[in-house]
């Protein structure tokens, strides 16, 4: 039941050689704005360091949208100036510019080295554990239920009375099965 | 194309779109269901990947207009606010979020209550029998017995999703305060349930769900209409509602893959196509009978658009909470502020739900934290950020305006040639309060906490997943679209089941709302089948 193919708008997988459309140039030019952006510092290196063209190639695969406009932000036309290149962009193409700033944060925030320093190890499974949670040990939700209904009584307009409303967690009956474990169909249709 | 006429002819299989047509072909009913997107396997979708938050920003975006996929449609957007959806076997629920509030008793009675909009038809104690059947079928994780709602005779069916570090602390903080909070209601799983696997905390809910814990209805329903006998056609554009001499419904003329046109007739139609493309392709439908399109003798089809103005405050703590983990559905919720109190200026109120706060690439990209995040400091800005925030989204309640409206474009077109909906929206003064005072609210919640920095975004562009409100029901055919029943006035045999029914927008994400509503319709179409009119 999956639409994906090689050829989808779905696939990760751009053209065969992306790098192919950056000329020397044009790889100097995004060195140099990269190192601007995010130099080396704090115990970091720097973009210009990271952005290798495996991380280059891995963005623009990823995301071949990209490579117009990074082709555009990289044109020779703008300049050796970094700082102007960047102003130049900001004010007459900040789309182009976002793009740029894209290409270099991608490349450099999906190495593993800086990962690793950031201390950031990507998505992580996390089993979601069972059992009451801690909250109501501490009496969290105690302390909400002490308040009383909060909803508005749309009959009189005021805060809700509830009578008999439970003050405390333990007042409710705390079921950890919570029911069938299927969701069954929507109807009860006896027709 | 089917051998005889469908009973029932769904366009969208979204969320209500896939709920009607369950409980229809349950029912016995012969139903066909048009879906311009297509099946996405697990396997799809970007959270496993390095690339994901690449692709979240393209490929995966909630905004058509950056996807720019072929099964989306362009939308023209004159608003602050743009307009979100995805296209496809179960709709927008492949990229919601998974927050599964109830609107609130006070929500149907705003014109009652606070002397503005209109009240609802029908109320919260007539939904809820339905509110329990669709948090069986979707699959809701909750710690019952939230005081912000009525007390429940249901317990649901899942106990609640972690709250996660974050959570903890802002809950400890609203002790402290005195304030409402509770963990969040999630149509996510939190054990195995109903064949799928349960949450693992991921937190890329809005690109797909790769586990399938996330109540999507590709997942929760269509496979079960389909055994029922259900027929689901994937890349069929609708291009309009036809209709016969006797004012009736006949079924939807529609483009496939190859752009030939079809025909597929019914004898009755529901439309669950989301709040922008139902009052499009009503317009779209217009005839010699139906000038101004079809069901808008009352005009109002397309008008009082409601998206909710969403601020985001964040607040930074010294210590790590590992908070680009947990389901993004919302940790925990705060109804505190919700209802009405004239003091403020304003009237109404929001809901606010605690959400992680995304990856590296989102944190060091320039943000609400503002343009200046480059050169030496950046480093210090992502450290201090990723993985160190807490996130309040503000949902502000969205009252009616009928200038806020869907109009079809006369210069874009989509990629079959059909007009594109343009979208014409302003934030009202009211909501313009209310977010004010709600962020300072916020704010005062996070520097209890204990956050060292709180940063705001006071209205998110990209933050119009509800779309509510351009076929309203109500009593009276001249000032609704449609009848108590989800029924519109003007055609006796077309259904509308989407957000787009929504009197007023509420304050809370509206998707369990709008799951029980179509469910309600849908029962109503099974006992009134044998006086329902059909065309001959």
């Amino acid at each position: 039941m999956t639409a994906s193919s090689a050829s989808s708008p779905m696939s990760t997988t751009g053209g065969s050689e992306p790098l192919a459309t950056l000329d020397a140039g044009s790889r100097a030019h995004l060195a140099a704005i990269a190192g601007r952006l995010i130099p080396e510092a704090h115990g970091m290196p720097s973009a210009a360091e990271v952005l290798t063209d495996d991380r280059v190639r891995f963005v623009l695969q990823a995301r071949p949208d990209l490579v117009e406009p990074l082709r555009g932000a990289l044109r020779v036309e703008l300049g050796d100036d970094v700082q102007a290149r960047l102003d130049a962009l900001g004010r007459g193409d900040p789309a182009i510019l976002g793009a740029l700033h894209l290409v270099i944060v991608a490349g450099y925030y999906t190495d593993r080295r800086v990962r690793e320093l950031i201390g950031y190890p990507g998505q992580l499974a996390i089993e979601v554990k069972s059992g009451a949670p801690s909250y109501l040990d501490e009496g969290l939700i105690d302390a909400v239920l002490a308040r009383g209904p909060v909803w508005r009584d749309p009959v009189t307009g005021r805060r809700a009375e509830v009578a008999g409303a439970p003050r405390t967690y333990k007042e409710r009956v705390w079921s950890t099965t919570a029911g069938s474990t299927q969701g069954g169909n929507d109807g009860g249709d006896s027709t | 194309m089917a051998s005889e006429p469908a009973d029932v002819l769904i366009v969208g299989a979204g969320a209500s779109g896939a709920v009607v047509a369950l409980r229809l072909a349950e029912a016995g009913f012969r139903v066909v269901c048009l879906e311009q997107g297509d099946w996405h396997d697990l396997a799809d979708y970007p959270g496993v990947r390095l690339d994901w938050e690449l692709q979240q920003r393209k490929t995966w975006a909630t905004s058509p207009n950056i996807r720019q996929l072929p099964e989306d449609y362009p939308i023209v957007e004159d608003s602050p606010v743009s307009p979100l959806m995805f296209n496809g076997v179960g709709g927008s629920t492949l990229i919601f979020a998974g927050a599964w509030p109830r609107a609130l008793p006070s929500d149907f009675r705003v014109r009652s209550l606070d002397g503005v909009a209109d009240d609802w038809p029908i109320d919260y104690f007539e939904l809820l029998p339905y509110f329990y059947r669709t948090d069986r079928a979707f699959g809701v994780s909750a710690l019952p017995g939230d005081p912000a709602y009525p007390p429940d005779t249901d317990e649901a069916p899942m106990p609640p999703l972690p709250i996660g570090s974050a959570g903890l602390k802002i809950a400890r903080a609203h002790t402290r305060l005195g304030w409402h909070w509770w963990p969040e209601f999630n149509a996510i799983n939190s054990t195995p349930y109903d064949g799928r696997r349960p949450c693992v905390q991921r937190s890329t809910c809005q690109s797909g769900c790769n586990e399938g814990a996330k109540a999507s209805t590709d997942l929760t329903h269509w496979p079960k209409a389909i055994a029922k006998g259900a027929r689901l056609i994937t890349g069929a554009r609708v291009r309009r509602i036809e209709t016969n001499d006797a004012g009736l419904a006949t079924g939807a003329t529609w483009i496939d893959r190859e752009g030939a046109e079809r025909f597929e007739p019914a004898s009755v139609v529901v439309l669950a196509a989301n709040a922008i493309g139902t009052p499009r392709l009503l317009l779209l439908s217009a005839s010699g009978r139906y000038p101004d399109g079809l069901a808008n003798s009352s005009g109002l089809v397309g008008r009082r658009l409601m998206m909710h103005p969403f601020a985001n405050v964040a607040g930074l703590f010294e210590e790590p909470l590992m908070s680009w983990q947990g389901q993004f559905g919302d940790l925990i919720e705060s109804l505190e502020f919700y209802e009405t109190d004239e003091k403020r200026g304003f009237v109404r109120g929001a809901r606010w739900g605690l959400a992680p706060t995304g990856g590296p690439i989102n944190t060091a990209l320039p943000s609400r934290a503002g343009e200046q995040v480059w050169g030496p400091d950046h480093h210090l800005h992502v450290r201090t950020h990723l993985g160190h925030g807490a996130n309040w989204g503000i949902f502000a309640e969205d009252l009616p305006d009928e200038t806020n409206r869907v109009t079809l474009s006369t210069t874009v077109t989509d990629s079959s040639g059909i007009p594109a909906p343009e979208v014409h929206y302003s934030m009202a003064e009211n909501a313009r309060r209310m977010l004010d005072f709600h962020i300072e609210r916020a704010t005062e919640s996070m520097l209890e906490a204990g956050a060292f920095k709180v940063e705001v975004d006071r209205l998110m562009r990209y933050s119009g997943w509800h779309l509510l409100g351009t076929a309203r029901m109500g009593d009276d055919p001249e000032t609704s679209v449609l009848d108590p029943w989800n029924r519109t006035h003007d055609v006796p045999n077309l259904y509308i089941v989407d957000g787009s029914c929504f009197v007023t927008s509420s304050g809370v994400n509206p998707t369990s709302t709008i799951a029980a509503i179509a469910l309600r319709a849908a029962d109503h179409i099974v006992e009134s089948r044998f006086n329902q009119q059909v065309p001959a």
